[in-house]
């Protein structure tokens, strides 16, 4: 416990630190005095009275009738109306939400009404007070939704949308992306890695693209940006396979009111070039019309590492090295004493892993009058990792403010400004811990640690390696628009917005002399920065008219957004000392190259949407869009999008009108054109880059050039079809949302390999194509809404079938891990993109089991020089030798279909939030299991070893000991990454406003939550949500040893004054 | 009201539209290319990089790529099953198909640098610049070129003979070219090449000679079996302005600081701690881990020709090793396996990939051992021919050739002579094909068993035949 204050402590003394805190202060202590002075409230009596009154809304007051309103949230809600049914006479409520009135006879029925919420009547009989909690009017034909440039009523939505439901939103985790998980249909969302601040992958209905972005369009107060993870990094080549900083996670996820998904054309064409791979919409909080609220929330709580892989203890590692030197005629390492003194041996794995402390708080300062809406927020996110030496912090401030200049002229302002910081591991620390021999101790006896290891030529302790090795990622964003509206004439509105994204960002690479990484250069340091600047410039103009039955809402539009980039790196070796590392550079005594460059874009776009309704009942919806991109070709630099979207609402039709238990029905269709961007820079041009040679010792550059170009570059284009019904039963206590939609992606940009003789291996082209169909379901229904107990669930469902339709005429190519991963088990290359199967097909041997003694080697197919104990691979092409021709599909990594299930139950204070969220059908490349079961010398490997063949023990699964056994890509290790994980449970209890009262507070709530509590799955690795290779279109599903997840438990707080 | 109305149209009026062009600042494109005589010059350079250095990250050609086909996939070396990479086992075990990637790598990198020196020679010879220097650095970009299409003519026979780079995409389908027409052009090549300067100074060294494109041009021809061309060239080498001869010590042919000595024609020049990671010697790369887990490396050597170096043999324990002192420890640390030493660079130890040592292409023990060959095929065993190899040996501290012996039995006695000077210098994969005796040599190797006729060319690589079907395979495969 003592840990948990320290840490609170710590982190408020921090958080006070850096936010705004004395004006903060100043207005929660100043809050009595305007209680007090708001005496002319409209109630019957001021607030202090209530004050003073707090224990019990009931009142000795035979006269009188008391009680309070609140809205859903709980807090109190003032200016509601209450009144006694057939009279006149009413109260409003005063600020607090509270009310009283003279009381009338028993039979008397209170009418409790406010604006948007559903009214309630209750028979008053003896009761003396109340609190009343209304319910905001979910089904009121002005309901709006965000979309694109817009909002639209959402009984005329032609597009295929998802709302992020609210309980989701409230989940304690670093980043937007994580808030989407099982969020809603048709998203599929991993976690590539456990580490702090790392990022996740986000598909909307599948993968579109083979070589250029699949990430969804992020659009975050009308800012639209694409997540690109690199301008978060300093361009450090860390000789790793770290992952680096989430590009979101410098956004505070706190701020957050609501998140929707688009995802069919009708919704996305309006990005055009940008909207092929889905659209997030976020909006953040926004102040509210008569209040002023100060809330303050917190919670803190532990991480800690959520399985660990079983590997060989002393004494059986002992054993196995013995027989790896057997096996090649050697004598044994150990003798038969050593071996069984070793015992268990060292814990290398358990001793990097520690329970780390998490803690986030968040004050915001928020209102709102006539005229004018503020939110003012700060947030303070610790998060310390579960492996040694790691971990994310953001400090971060919003500024949300709209005016109302005139009648005509709004202004608005939405900024934020964060700093963020992640300590990251090298992405092979958690493999070089696994495999180093549980033989060799991790101390020494005076507690120093050991760097000496019979297996190694370098010294070196690889838990040492991780608190001594500086690997860090410092990203300054400011991120925020404004903007001007004016109403020329009613219903037409000229506004225009001017926003500006600048990341900052810089790297900090040490390994010292004694660090494993750091031993041969005698210390290494590098350090890089990145600073990239995006502008955008929005001119909409909007008309809305309703003519008798009909009504228009038409959008033109035109826009333009830069971004520059520039990065640099510098880095030298041989310290003399380890004191200073990266923070003086000149003390190495050998400077490397210093490498600098710089990249921009452009994008112009012209936009239009026509939105018509007839009767509210048919609505019609045609966007284009034309976007002129810098990126792509002299002769195709502009690209056009239209889209068109039907919806019949058939609950409003006569025959239906009178059918009682179908309360909403409505049908939408729709078809149209995407496209996407994201191929990164000057790729259509003939480029030469820089080479070099050493004439007389000396470097000397060259320029040669290294690409064809293309002046036809252009977008690849996503043709999309949707059908949607959204139903509602008995009142939409059951609603059910299902689409189904097919996706063709055309004019793919692919690498395609032309004659190597030209001396290009490839040019760029727009060929290819993809498609993606699929089914989603979601299900809300209020299972029981009445009374003091109520629970709602809300489901979905998603299946997605991918598949590749054409690559040019080639049949397939592998796909090719990055140069940086230099474990030599990355060059089996075991993704396969290849026509007619899904993206992520894993191609591979089949292994027949185990040859054994006595076989006939000769008559088996093999690689060439197998021996009884090896393994033995199905010869696929009946040829009589085991070679590439061998090798087949192993299956996809790709779910047969992805789900969350989450529940909410509120008992009076109580509520309770169950979450689920799973996949299934996935396949994973468990290459770090692949690792594990190679017999190489001085390497711990997995107990699954202690199955292997000898010559007593005929395994038919596990090879023999051997020397340095040839790894490859083989179908025991494709393993099911099914899962199902009980995402988060959250048990929450909000005070009654009369405790809450008794502090000054309109709301006070206290929770308990945990994260990935309970995960059911069959997958061996650390954990069945992974991706080493991070937001890799193609190396997706590869487990090469990621940050492994963890279980987090947390408490907090929120507080509304 | 009207102010404000006007504000806006202003915004909209600042903010207009950005021009669509790219204009890249840190990359250059190649129409701004090519104007100044230090352009020129860093064409020529990019050219022999191809040699040195892969763009695209993979091993470079003289630094790994083609060790794997000229010596790998000889007698001289074990079959490697510790390999991790399974095309570079296949090399290894004569079990190579047309996907294999080393091969693959090996035809690309060729490829890549004839269009560079394609571009270089195109370019420069359109720019207005110094003669002499326009001249030379077109005539050194032929003589990268030839060296380039006479590996490619040997290892795959008819081979697509590219001359200009190409424009569009459709330019750059090619067929095979007979082998005939190659070797004309490479000897056109080398014949403009033979105009080079005899040698440079200060920051030049290192750059393509005229006895380099002569050394070159003997190889050709006694590829070709015209001995007579081969006996005239080698003259013009050993009796030119070069001033070439055999060090003293066969150790300084490795040696870091003999670099581009009076034996060294002609080297692709290798650097420690260049910082370019591409452009690295990685040919002995898995020594280091030598020392610890991973035994035994890659490629090991051939125990049979390791044992068949007489005693005195001073080349024996410069090309091979089986001890090396671990610079971690200070100790020596025995082996268990021959390890090939020429291309290890023993003050680099513990980052072998930082190898400074030169890879000699050419270079006068060759010549001699050429002129020796040519003149016994020509004229039988001539003084000369006994001169000639037995400078080779004597450096060597071998003894004599015994005098006397058949034109046949001379003709084995360079065929040895070349087998121990050149272990790992990519000659012995070429000499045994152009002698035709791969398939009888390699076979001794238990693991190689496999090689058969058909292995006298190595096949096509598949993906250039999967874009352009019209490119044929060769026989066999």
């Amino acid at each position: 416990m003592e840990i948990y204050i320290y840490f609170f402590f710590r982190g408020a003394s921090k958080f006070l630190k850096y936010l705004l805190c004395l004006p903060l202060l100043f207005i929660i202590a100043t809050k009595p005095a305007r209680s007090e002075s708001s005496k002319n409230s409209p109630g019957l009596h001021s607030s202090k009275q209530v004050n003073s009154k707090t224990d019990s809304v009931k009142d000795d007051d035979d006269r009188t009738v008391s009680g309070t309103v609140l809205d859903e949230s709980g807090q109190g809600l003032p200016g509601a109306t209450v009144r006694i049914k057939g009279t006149e006479k009413g109260v409003t409520t005063d600020k607090w939400g509270s009310f009283r009135l003279l009381r009338p006879d028993n039979n008397a029925i209170v009418v409790i009404s406010f604006m948007g919420y559903r009214t309630q009547e209750l028979p008053l009989k003896t009761r003396k007070g109340f609190i009343i909690r209304l319910e905001a009017e979910h089904n009121a034909l002005n309901d709006v939704v965000i979309v694109g440039y817009g909002t639209q009523r959402k009984k005329e939505l032609t597009g295929a949308i998802s709302s992020v439901p609210k309980e989701n939103l409230n989940q304690g985790v670093s980043s937007v992306d994580n808030l989407l998980q099982g969020a809603a249909p048709g998203l599929q969302v991993t976690q590539s890695s456990g580490q702090p601040g790392a990022s996740a992958t986000v598909r909307i209905r599948g993968g579109n693209s083979i070589t250029a972005g699949n990430e969804p369009l992020y659009v975050i107060d009308g800012f639209p940006f694409y997540n690109d993870n690199t301008s978060t990094q300093g361009s450090v080549n860390p000789n790793s396979s770290a992952q680096g900083l989430n590009a979101l996670a410098t956004i505070n996820p706190s701020d957050i009111e609501s998140i929707e998904v688009l995802k069919d054309a009708s919704a996305t064409a309006i990005y055009g070039s940008r909207g092929a791979n889905g659209v997030v919409i976020i909006t953040t909080k926004k102040g509210k019309k008569g209040h002023n609220d100060v809330s303050y929330s917190v919670y803190i709580g532990q991480q800690q590492v959520r399985k660990e892989l079983t590997l060989l203890n002393g004494t059986q590692f002992a054993q196995l090295t013995n027989d790896i030197q057997t096996s090649q005629g050697l004598s044994p390492f150990y003798t038969n004493d050593q071996v069984n003194s070793f015992g268990a041996g060292a814990d290398w794995q358990n001793a990097a892993f520690r329970k780390a402390p998490i803690q986030n708080h968040s004050i915001s300062v928020s209102g709102g009058d006539d005229k004018s809406a503020y939110d003012i927020s700060g947030n303070y996110f610790d998060q310390e990792g579960i492996l040694l030496n790691s971990d994310f912090k953001r400090m971060s401030v919003r500024a949300n403010y709209t005016r109302n200049v005139s009648d005509q002229f709004k202004i608005g302002l939405n900024t934020t400004g964060s700093q963020s910081y992640q300590n990251g591991t090298s992405g092979t620390n958690i493999a070089s811990i696994l495999y180093t021999a549980p033989t060799v101790p991790v101390k020494n006896a005076d507690g120093s640690y050991n760097t000496t290891n019979p297996f190694s030529a370098t010294p070196g302790n690889p838990l040492q390696d991780l608190l001594i090795t500086t690997n860090e990622t410092d990203a300054f964003r400011v991120l925020g628009n404004f903007y001007g509206e004016y109403e020329i004439i009613p219903g037409l509105k000229a506004k225009v917005s001017i926003g500006a994204d600048v990341i900052n960002t810089r790297q900090n690479q040490f390994s010292p002399s004694n660090a494993t990484s750091g031993y041969a250069t005698n210390g290494i340091a590098s350090i890089g920065a990145n600073k990239v600047a995006t502008w955008v410039s929005e001119n909409t103009l909007t008309y809305n008219k309703i003519l008798n039955e009909h009504s228009f809402n038409v959008l033109v539009g035109y826009t333009t957004q830069t971004s520059t980039g520039n990065f640099n790196t510098s880095a030298s070796q041989n310290f003399i000392s380890n004191i200073s590392g990266y923070n003086i550079l000149q003390g190495g005594s050998v400077t490397l190259i210093p490498t600098s460059g710089e990249y921009s874009w452009t994008l112009n776009s012209w936009l239009a949407r026509i939105n018509y309704s007839y009767l509210h009942r048919y609505n019609f919806t045609i966007t284009g869009r034309a976007d002129g991109s810098s990126r792509f070709g002299a002769n195709n630099k502009w690209g056009y999008f239209p889209s068109a979207g039907f919806s019949w609402n058939i609950k409003e039709e006569d025959f239906l009108k009178n059918v009682s238990a179908i309360s909403n029905l409505n049908l939408r269709l729709s078809a149209g054109t995407t496209g996407n961007q994201e191929i990164g820079e000057y790729q259509s041009l003939v480029t030469l880059s820089p080479t070099n040679y050493f004439f007389n010792g000396t470097v000397q550059t060259g320029f040669a050039p290294t690409s064809l170009g293309n002046p036809d570059l252009k977008w690849e284009k996503t043709a999309q079809y949707d059908v949607g019904v959204d139903l509602g039963l008995w009142d939409n206590r059951v609603s059910i949302t299902a689409d189904a939609y097919y996706k063709r992606t055309s004019n793919l940009l692919i690498s395609v390999p032309v004659q190597l003789s030209s001396g290009y291996a490839a040019e760029l082209e727009n060929v290819g194509s993809v498609e993606n169909k699929g089914l989603e379901i979601a299900l809300n229904t209020d299972n029981i809404k009445s009374g003091s107990f109520k629970w709602k669930t809300s489901a979905n469902i998603s299946f997605n079938r991918n598949k590749v339709l054409s690559l040019n005429g080639q049949q397939s190519f592998f796909a090719q891990i990055p140069d940086a991963y230099s474990d030599p088990l990355y060059k089996l290359s075991p993704v396969v993109i290849k026509v007619g199967s899904p993206l992520g097909t894993i191609w591979g041997y089949k292994s027949a089991g185990i040859i054994q003694s006595g076989e006939n080697i000769s008559q088996l197919p093999t690689l060439g020089t197998e021996q009884a104990g090896d393994r033995k691979y199905v010869d696929i092409n009946k040829d009589g030798v085991i070679n590439a021709n061998d090798k087949t599909d192993l299956g996809s990594v790709q779910p047969k279909f992805t789900y969350g299930f989450s529940n909410t139950f509120t008992y009076r204070n109580f509520d309770l939030f169950v979450f689920f969220q799973g996949s299934y059908g996935n396949k994973i490349y468990n290459l770090l299991q692949e690792e594990l079961e190679l017999t190489n010398l001085g390497q711990n490997a997995s107990s699954v070893l202690l199955q292997r063949w000898t010559p007593t023990n005929p395994s038919n699964s596990i090879p023999r000991a051997s020397y340095s056994p040839v790894a490859q890509v083989l179908d025991r290790y494709m393993q099911d990454g099914s899962y199902l994980r009980l995402k988060n449970i959250s048990l929450g209890y909000n005070f009654s406003p009369a405790v809450a009262h008794k502090i000054l507070a309109k709301q006070l709530r206290v929770y308990v939550s945990a994260q990935n509590l309970l995960t059911f799955t069959h997958y061996t690795g650390y954990d069945p949500e992974v991706n080493t290779f991070g937001q890799n279109n193609l190396l997706q599903g590869i487990d090469f040893g990621a940050y492994p997840s963890s279980k987090t438990f947390l408490a907090g707080l929120n507080i509304t004054f | 009201m009207k102010k404000i109305g006007l504000f806006l149209l202003v915004t909209i009026a600042f903010l207009s539209c950005k021009k669509l062009n790219e204009d890249p600042k840190s990359i250059i494109v190649q129409d701004q290319f090519y104007q100044t005589s230090n352009d020129a010059i860093s064409a020529v350079t990019s050219v022999y990089s191809a040699l040195n250095t892969d763009p695209g990250g993979d091993f470079p050609m003289y630094g790994r790529q083609l060790y794997f086909m000229a010596d790998a996939a000889t007698d001289d070396e074990t079959e490697g099953n510790a390999a991790s990479n399974a095309d570079v086992r296949a090399m290894g075990s004569i079990a190579y198909i047309a996907n294999n990637n080393r091969i693959l790598g090996n035809w690309t990198q060729h490829y890549r640098g004839i269009n560079w020196a394609n571009v270089a020679i195109d370019k420069i010879s359109a720019m207005q610049l110094d003669t002499t220097l326009k001249n030379r650095l077109v005539r050194e970009s032929k003589f990268i070129r030839a060296l380039l299409y006479f590996n490619l003519v040997r290892l795959f026979g008819d081979v697509p003979l590219v001359l200009h780079q190409a424009a569009t995409i459709s330019q750059t389908t090619v067929e095979r070219t007979p082998a005939e027409d190659v070797y004309k052009q490479i000897i056109a090549d080398l014949t403009d090449a033979e105009n080079l300067p005899a040698s440079y100074s200060g920051n030049d060294i290192g750059r393509a000679t005229s006895g380099a494109a002569k050394t070159l041009l003997v190889k050709i021809y006694l590829t070709r079996k015209d001995w007579k061309n081969a006996i005239a060239k080698s003259l013009e080498v050993i009796n030119g302005p070069y001033g070439y001869g055999l060090f003293g010590n066969y150790a300084d042919v490795f040696n870091k600081s003999t670099k581009n000595g009076k034996e060294h024609i002609f080297s692709v020049q290798f650097l420690s701690n260049s910082g370019a990671s591409n452009s690295r010697d990685r040919i002995m790369t898995d020594v280091f881990s030598g020392f610890g887990t991973k035994i035994p490396p890659d490629l090991p050597a051939d125990s049979t020709l390791y044992k068949s170096f007489v005693s005195t043999d001073t080349r024996k324990a410069v090309t091979y090793f089986t001890s090396l002192v671990n610079p971690a420890t200070g100790l020596p640390f025995k082996f268990k396996y021959i390890g090939l030493r020429k291309f290890v660079d023993t003050t680099q130890l513990l980052t072998p990939v930082e190898s400074g040592i030169n890879f000699p292409v050419l270079r006068y023990a060759d010549v001699l051992l050429m002129y020796a060959e040519a003149l016994n095929e020509d004229q039988g065993p001539t003084t000369a021919a006994y001169a000639a190899i037995d400078q080779v040996r004597e450096r060597a501290k071998v003894p004599d050739i015994t005098p006397g012996l058949s034109q046949s039995a001379f003709r084995d006695a360079v065929y040895q002579e070349r087998r121990f000077e050149f272990v790992q210098e990519g000659q012995r994969w070429f000499d045994l094909v152009r002698t035709g005796r791969l398939v009888a040599a390699v076979k001794t190797v238990i693991a190689k068993s496999a090689v058969s006729d058909k292995d006298n060319l190595f096949p096509i690589p598949q993906a250039e035949i999967d874009v352009n079907p019209k490119v044929t395979q060769n026989p066999g495969w």
